[in-house]
């Protein structure tokens, strides 16, 4: 027996997740062999093909924004996961401090490094190998330090007088030399087979140039040795390549009866601009039967405009005269996402990335399989 | 073993050696265990170092499986990094085998995925720098 | 660590006050180590050595602070 295919509206339905005042409804996904009788379900790579888009909405180099349609929450988190958790980046781990005079202490000095985002040639940077330390293993010995490892940098700065400046200057960064110390200030020494990846604009440098690191007086220094490696955001923040990584389903707004006149402009007040717009009610409608716009012809009546942008609020079902009229929901397998690199990748590439990452993490645990069937 | 960070051809020899003992490491770390009682088709594997990331992806992938009774995962313990996955199907397969198919169709999805975002990121960047251009 | 200046003062005798300016110690003063430190008012470095009063030479300020270790310090940037 050739399996049932529900109608477009069934699908369509089955598609839409309920928020009402207070609950929702149409939570979990019902899309599994079994749920539905007579229907298959299962896991066919075709239809997932035919029926898997993407949508590009935004592609600035450090922010992107894109839907996926027709995945499954589970993938669609998995995918987020990673791109917080589990892609390897760059950023100081240690820091040998020859000498600090400056008013910061070296521990909080040092924490301020480790979270300034580096960047670097990305074949340099994906050249590195880098070493998860084992669960409960803290306290074993370092790896071997080696130039496939670790990025050596400097910082070493002294703030001096300024000799040439005005009698009435008070502005201690006029006054004195290197009187704040930024992030521009770390110098990359290149070691080994770094020497061809890290040259020119692929040295490693810091993202941003100006994050404030210190403040200094004449006489103080600051001199140290900073290493960095590659670590994934689960081991410490510092290395995740996303500020944000989120998504959230896209909104669907249902006007069921007709909303006219004053009570569309106050309907149209309840969801953020261009959500909601108006529009006259034809002649033709007005002379249908049963439309509801009998007798309305040229008043104005609302219409959902743009539910992509609706923030799904639920201000309209607070009132009183919306009640019945509009059904709000979200679409259970549109995921609109959005990645803002902290600037080591591009947004684009870390979700490229993360799709990798999950397809290695497959690819590992599949082969640690082949113990279990022998 | 690098010793050094600066004789050459010392380098390009540990570079083998390290290469190639890192995946193993992993593996060696993470090694999927069967929880005691199980049977052909019903069993509990234990992932270690694994959570919610791979735990409900899998979990989608070996569910969409119709020859799969039941598949659910949990995380016995939030400070135990250890991932509890448990498979029960029809007699015309086993756990294992949709365990395998599980990794091999979230694979395939993996690939889909991945083309497609490419195909639609180069048009939309594409007409984007048409439009620059206009 | 070849850079490491500081060398703990021998003791000579017992229950020295660090605070006298008696000069029965003065002949010992003269040959035994100096120790850098820091003025609290005008940041001058001041050699003291044993039996010094504890006073800048620059402007007589009474305070002195150590100098900072000259060991390198590891930190972990977490």
């Amino acid at each position: 027996m050739a399996p049932l295919v529900p109608s477009q509206e069934e699908l369509q339905r089955r598609r839409i997740i309920g928020v009402n005042a207070e609950t929702v409804t149409n939570i979990p996904s019902t899309d599994f062999p079994g749920h539905w009788p007579g229907e298959s379900h299962g896991w066919a790579l075709d239809q997932f093909k035919n029926d898997f888009k993407v949508e590009y909405h935004r592609n600035d180099p450090y922010e992107a924004s894109f839907s996926l349609i027709g995945l499954d929450a589970a993938v669609a988190n998995a995918f987020r996961r990673i791109l917080m958790a589990e892609i390897p980046t760059l950023a100081i781990e240690t820091v040998y401090v020859h000498n600090n005079t400056s008013v910061i202490q070296d521990e909080v000095l040092a924490q301020r490094l480790g979270l300034i985002p580096l960047k670097g040639s990305v074949e340099g940077i994906n050249w590195m190998q880098w070493e998860q330390k084992a669960p409960g293993d803290e306290g074993s010995a370092a790896p071997e330090l080696t130039d496939f490892n670790t990025v050596v940098m400097q910082l070493d700065i002294e703030c001096t007088q300024n000799p040439d400046v005005a009698d009435d200057e008070t502005d201690p960064r006029k006054l004195y030399n290197n009187a704040h110390v930024y992030s521009k200030h770390l110098t990359f020494t290149p070691v080994g087979r770094q020497e061809q990846f890290f040259v020119g604009d692929g040295a490693i440098r810091a993202v941003q140039p100006d994050i404030l690191i210190a403040k200094m007086r004449p006489g103080q220094k600051i001199e140290m040795e900073l290493h960095c490696v590659k670590g994934i955001g689960a081991d410490h923040a510092k290395f995740s390549p996303v500020a944000t990584a989120s998504y959230r389903l896209l909104p669907d707004i249902q006007i069921l009866r007709p909303i006219i006149g004053e009570d569309a402009k106050k309907f149209a007040k309840c969801f953020p601009k261009g959500v909601i717009g108006l529009e006259p009610v034809t002649s033709e409608e007005a002379s249908r039967a049963g439309s509801g716009y009998e007798g309305h012809a040229g008043e104005q009546k609302a219409v959902v405009k743009d539910a992509f942008n609706d923030t799904v609020s639920r201000e309209c079902l607070r009132h009183e005269e919306f009640q019945g009229k509009v059904k709000l929901g979200r679409v259970r397998d549109h995921f609109i996402f959005n990645v803002e690199s902290s600037g080591q990748f591009e947004s684009d590439t870390l979700f490229l990335e993360s799709v990798k990452v999950l397809k290695l993490k497959c690819a590992r645990w599949k082969r640690g399989l082949n113990d279990l069937m022998a | 073993m690098p010793g050094s960070v600066h004789s050459q051809d010392a380098q390009d020899q540990s570079m083998m050696d390290v290469e190639q003992p890192q995946d193993e490491l992993m593996l060696d770390e993470r090694r999927i265990l069967v929880l005691p009682g199980s049977s052909e088709t019903a069993a509990s594997f234990q992932f270690e170092g694994e959570g919610h990331t791979m735990g409900n992806a899998l979990r989608f992938a070996i569910m969409k499986n119709p020859a799969v009774d039941f598949c659910g995962y949990t995380i016995p313990h939030p400070s135990d990094a250890k991932m509890h996955l448990r498979i029960q199907t029809s007699d015309s397969t086993t756990a294992l085998e949709a365990l395998e198919k599980g990794f091999n169709d979230l694979m395939d999805l993996c690939d889909v995925v991945t083309e497609k975002f490419t195909v639609a990121r180069d048009q939309f960047n594409e007409e984007n720098s048409n439009k620059m251009q206009s | 660590m070849s850079r490491e200046a500081y060398q703990v003062p021998s003791s000579v005798s017992g229950n020295q006050n660090a605070f006298s300016n008696d000069t029965g110690y003065g002949a010992m003063a003269i040959d035994s180590p100096s120790v850098v430190y820091l003025c609290g008012e005008c940041s001058a470095r001041v050699p003291v050595k044993k039996g010094d009063p504890i006073r800048c030479k620059d402007c007589g300020h009474r305070v002195l602070y150590k100098e900072r270790t000259k060991r390198m310090v590891q930190f972990e940037a977490r």
